[in-house]
């Protein structure tokens, strides 16, 4: 397939799914499944013929020349990577699923968000990107809508309302580069073309902002996460949420690198708040999925305090935290699900010595959990290590507060531990089978694997990561 | 070569007697497509006072489409012929060049609206008629107090609307645009839209609010927009006020209806608010192809949208929000079909609604009025509110108590089909209209 058919492909075969199969049919399943696992290959295909410097052109399609709109299909090694990470998410996803309820219509929205999220990322012309950006919402509504929770409505209809009005700004924003620069496409717009780079800088800035999320735009997000059906909470954090960032490095950070000097510090203070305020959040709550939701926001706080760094470190640094934290929150928001589902609470009070019940499982719970907290040997130490480095090479000794949101982490996380997995076991627990699908484990040890294997060995992430930011090379990269 | 014009005009002629027969139906959607043929090859209608361009012909051809998928779903005998002349009346207006060509074909429009929706059979048809009436007589009524000054002012009826205008003409034509804004319900003329479409029958209001008001606006920024240009200092202030007005209120009004065709008679009301940005636009080069994207895009979309809901009110009995509750598992295409025009509507990507708005609001901004578009778009998120409402009724609530028959519904559906393809034709291919 070539990478138009890559993106349109998966809205005609969802629609073909949806229209001619109904209820539990099996075969989008395995549609699904063999679709995302050709995407990877895809994707790790790219990787070859990736150029030293700049973009590979994958074809131009559907042009209209008078207003620069053109759907034209480049990438560089970013996006290639963000493809990657998506891919295997995606994967991994599918796999979490497997006992969904009406998996015809299910796995046909899961499909039809693979195309639009692979626009997204391979797309440099700004209006193709804003198309993809606004269809990845789509399937998410009714994902959310259909197989959420109890509140899944409310959640679902503000989620798509808030991320809907912040995109209008993006918009806007990618008017008024059109208007000034004469170009949709983002690798020839130059900040020097721009009449008005602070108007778009704050317009961009906002709306990639509720994206990520970072306070005080995340209010959508805890309600999204926690009615989301885990797998969905997966693709939330791990996708979504690594959409707003993709976007917030790539047009905002390289696209506008004056302005965005100039205005670090609105980004760092916002990601310190984010950090802190969400990791307190996360102390506080009783809520099991909360709890991991709020512990998420707080590591897209560590994020964007690498991306203000704006330098070679950060930027590396901040794609490297992105993977490490899909990797971790998934199997965190996926056993939350799991334990919700067979308990039937969210309650920590109701859990509490799971670990007699499901060693297994809980085990993995662990793994994540040190993770997040940053525990040398996983994924987690290597992300914030990094960016502690960075930030402290670019603002200061004083960013050793940095480290402090990395203790407020271990608070929360052992003391869930302590609550969920160890201790006395609960009667609800002791009336409850923990019995789970072999494919949803099977996803389960994967995502265990590769925090393990890429924080002993974060070279072989960083081998791939450092060349995305070469632009900033002479400043020296991450690890 | 006959013109598009002529042929719709015979068919509606001969039609009526073919009324009480089965081939009304087939021999209307001949006339409908030998009219396409016509319209796609010839100059247009050979009468002084008349020209065709080319983005006025693509628009033809829409219009012609989308008045064959109206036959499609019409049942009612008269309405079908009344359909034909309607769509004669709009090949007139739409290639209309002078200011006399213009005014009658609009007034013919006019009055054949207000004959289709004389077909009264329950009470509150009538009151949406008579409401429609008035406004429409007053409406006329203006129109002319503006030609009058105009030609007081020394202005001609027989050539195009003069740009460089002294004040008397001035205010003519101003008069002329709050007679016409009537029409397309820009606020404070929008009062009788709203129970005019919500009262009448949905497939009459189908035809007006998404066929007529699309024709009209087409129109009237073709003869108006040298005007608007020249004194774009003069009427820029009064038209963004009154745009953004008219969508902010028309989008507020239709958050908290529970009654479908309520909501959408306000939310046609948001969209005269976009289209009339394109007058405010009209400086910048886009304003021409966004006027015609927009209304490209909702003349399929609010058709279609209020033929859906000719479709549950006929065969399901539904009119109300909390009725449609779990409509998808109940007719699964149907929902789907109407979910593609909401979202539409609503300016969701790879749809048609989208680049409408999308190139409009490009104008704006163009025009360098960033801010307008800005408001404009936060409009546009805010009517997700509602139309997301409706999906959301029918996919993720469970059923309502009432079980529902199944019903075969075969030719609106292909109507529905037919509107459906062209929405999202429009949503991917948008050389199709930059390329005229």
């Amino acid at each position: 397939m070539s990478a138009i058919e890559i993106i349109f492909f998966p809205f005609v075969l969802a629609l073909g799914l949806s229209l001619f199969f109904r209820g539990e049919s099996n075969v989008s399943k395995f549609a699904a499944l063999g679709l995302f696992s050709y995407m990877l290959s895809f994707s790790l295909s790219l990787f070859e013929q990736l150029p030293e410097e700049g973009y590979l052109l994958l074809g131009e399609f559907l042009k209209v020349e008078r207003f620069d709109f053109v759907l034209r299909l480049q990438v560089d090694m970013l996006s290639t990577i963000m493809l990657t990470l998506t891919s295997v998410l995606l994967i991994l996803v599918a796999l979490s699923s497997w006992s969904m309820k009406n998996q015809a219509l299910y796995f046909s929205l899961l499909i039809m968000f693979s195309g639009a999220i692979f626009g997204l990322f391979m797309s440099t012309n700004l209006l193709w990107f804003f198309i993809f950006w606004e269809l990845t919402l789509v399937p998410m509504y009714f994902l959310v809508g259909v197989w959420g929770a109890e509140r899944r409505i409310f959640a679902a209809v503000k989620f798509f309302l808030y991320t809907h009005f912040a995109s209008m700004l993006i918009l806007v924003a990618f008017f008024l580069i059109y208007k000034e620069s004469g170009a949709f496409d983002f690798t020839l717009v130059r900040e020097s073309m721009l009449l008005s780079p602070v108007l778009i800088w704050w317009l961009l800035f906002i709306g990639f902002a509720v994206k990520m999320p970072i306070f005080p735009f995340h209010t959508w997000l805890p309600d999204a996460h926690v009615q989301a059906p885990a797998p969905i909470s997966v693709l939330l954090a791990g996708v979504l949420l690594k959409m707003g960032a993709y976007a917030m490095i790539r047009l905002v950070i390289l696209l506008l690198p004056e302005t965005s000097q100039q205005y670090a510090w609105v980004i760092l203070t916002l990601g310190l708040i984010t950090m802190f305020y969400a990791a307190f959040m996360a102390i506080y709550e009783t809520h099991l999925k909360k709890m991991v939701a709020y512990s998420s926001i707080s590591h897209m706080g560590l994020v964007v305090i690498a991306i203000s760094t704006m330098s070679y470190a950060g930027l590396s640094a901040a794609l490297y935290e992105m993977i490490g934290h899909a990797f971790i929150i998934a199997p965190l928001f996926l056993i939350a699900g799991f334990f919700h589902h067979k308990t039937g609470s969210w309650e920590m009070r109701d859990m509490g010595g799971i670990m007699q019940k499901a060693p297994y499982i809980s085990a993995i719970f662990v793994l994540a959990g040190l993770g997040a907290l940053g525990l040398p040997g996983t994924m987690g130490f290597v992300g914030e290590l990094s960016i502690l480095i960075s930030a402290v090479k670019s603002f200061g000794l004083w960013m050793i507060v940095v480290a402090l949101g990395s203790m407020l982490g271990a608070g929360y996380i052992i003391w869930t531990l302590r609550r969920v997995i160890y201790g006395e076991m609960s009667e609800v627990v002791k009336a409850t089978n923990f019995k789970m699908n072999m494919m949803e484990f099977l996803a389960l040890a994967i995502f265990a694997l590769f925090i393990i294997l890429f924080g002993i060995m974060p070279n072989t992430l960083f081998e791939y990561i450092n060349p995305a930011f070469s632009q900033f090379s002479s400043l020296g990269g991450a690890l | 070569m006959i013109s598009a014009f002529t042929l719709l005009f015979a068919f509606a002629l001969m039609s009526i007697a073919l009324h009480r027969s089965i081939f009304l139906k087939p021999f209307a959607l001949l006339g409908i497509g030998l009219a396409f043929y016509a319209s796609y090859l010839t100059q247009g209608i050979a009468l002084s006072g008349f020209s065709l361009e080319e983005n006025i012909r693509l628009f033809e051809l829409i219009v012609l489409v989308v008045l064959f998928a109206l036959v499609l779903h019409e049942e009612d005998d008269i309405t079908i012929t009344q359909i034909l002349f309607i769509g004669t009346s709009s090949m007139l207006l739409l290639e209309s060049q002078t200011l006399l060509s213009f005014i009658l074909s609009f007034e013919s429009l006019s009055l054949i609206s207000v004959i289709l929706v004389t077909q009264i059979k329950t009470k509150e048809q009538a009151d949406g008629a008579i409401k429609m009436f008035i406004a429409g007589s007053l409406a006329t009524g203006i129109l002319f107090l503006g030609v009058a000054f105009y030609l007081i002012g020394g202005g001609s009826l027989l050539t195009p609307l003069a740009q460089e205008t002294n004040s008397f003409e001035t205010l003519g034509i101003l008069l002329m645009l709050g007679g016409l804004f009537y029409k397309l319900t820009i606020i404070p003329f929008h009062s009788w839209a709203v129970d005019s479409y919500a009262l009448v029958r949905h497939s009459h209001a189908a035809l007006l609010s998404g066929l007529a008001k699309t024709v009209v606006a087409i129109a009237v920024f073709k003869v108006f927009a040298p005007f608007l240009m020249l004194h774009s200092d003069l009427t820029n202030p009064i038209l963004i006020t009154v745009a953004l007005l008219t969508m902010t209120l028309g989008n507020f009004l239709a958050l908290f209806r529970k009654n479908i065709a309520l909501m959408l008679s306000y939310s046609s009301i948001a969209h005269a608010g976009y289209l009339l940005l394109a007058f405010v636009a009209v400086k910048s080069e886009f304003a021409k192809d966004g006027i015609l994207y927009i209304s490209i895009a909702y003349i399929f979309m609010q058709s279609a949208a209020f033929l859906v809901l000719d479709i549950l009110k006929k065969h399901y009995a539904i009119s109300r929000l909390e009725e449609l509750k779990g409509f998808a598992s109940q007719n699964a295409i149907l929902a789907f079909m109407f979910t593609i025009q909401l979202f539409s509507l609503a300016g969701i990507p790879l749809l048609a609604g989208f680049l409408g708005k999308a190139v409009v609001f490009y104008a704006v901004v163009d025009a360098g009025l960033w801010w307008v578009a800005l408001i404009a778009l936060l409009n546009s998120a805010l009517s997700v509110g509602y139309y997301a409402w409706v999906v959301k009724g029918m996919y993720f609530d469970s059923f309502s108590a009432k079980e529902m028959a199944f019903v075969e519904i075969k030719l609106p559906m292909s109507a529905q089909f037919i509107l459906a393809v062209g929405t999202l034709y429009f949503g991917i291919f948008a050389s199709t209209v930059f390329g005229v």
